[in-house]
């Protein structure tokens, strides 16, 4: 996003808002990796703690949870670079 | 996505103006709920169809997973663009006609 036409007192409040909102979306995320590799990996409830096997699931189920929505965010950013600078060729700014 | 929002002309007054800060912020959380719908739509399609059960033998994305993220992430934007220009149509024709569903 561009806020170059913010001035000082806005762009601090904004970067206060933006810091809230991004340990919000860390929250977030972490509560959804929690359900989404529990859900995938908690199969056996024969015992109340993690066999191995559970446990390297939950581990790989991070890393490739993680490793996937970096990716998609390369992806997102590309796509939304090109369309700001097929913005500003329309506007001619 | 300051494409949709650009313009005005920059003025340094020292004040907040409540308009533009709300405009921002409805552009990031849009910006971040659609980043958001997205990571889980291609996860879902890609990394995990079954959400009760995965082996997850891996922790590193897979040659096809990775292919298949790409693919999905170019068709969500490409989706997200059909359906915004299906919804410009409708309002158009909902204003033309003054309602939707066109009765």
């Amino acid at each position: 996003m561009d806020f170059s036409q913010f001035n000082g007192a806005e762009q601090a409040q904004m970067t206060r808002l933006i810091e809230k909102k991004q340990m919000q979306d860390f929250m977030k995320l972490y509560s959804g990796m929690v359900e989404r590799c529990f859900n995938a990996c908690a199969q056996d409830f024969t015992s109340k703690a993690l066999s191995t096997n559970e446990k390297t699931c939950v581990q790989n189920c991070t890393d490739k949870f993680l490793k996937h929505s970096e990716r998609v965010g390369a992806r997102f950013a590309e796509h939304n670079a090109g369309m700001s600078t097929l913005a500003r060729e329309q506007t001619g700014c | 996505m300051s494409y949709l929002f650009g313009g005005g002309a920059k003025q340094d007054t020292g004040a907040v103006d409540p308009v533009k800060m709300e405009m921002a912020v409805a552009e990031l959380d849009m910006i971040t709920d659609v980043f958001n719908r997205l990571v889980t739509s291609c996860h879902q399609k890609c990394i995990q169809p079954n959400p009760q059960s995965h082996r997850y033998a891996e922790g590193e994305l897979l040659k096809g997973e990775a292919v298949c993220i790409d693919r999905c992430s170019a068709k969500f934007f490409e989706v997200n663009k059909v359906v915004g220009e299906r919804m410009q149509a409708m309002g158009g024709t909902a204003q033309a006609t003054g309602g939707f569903g066109g009765r």
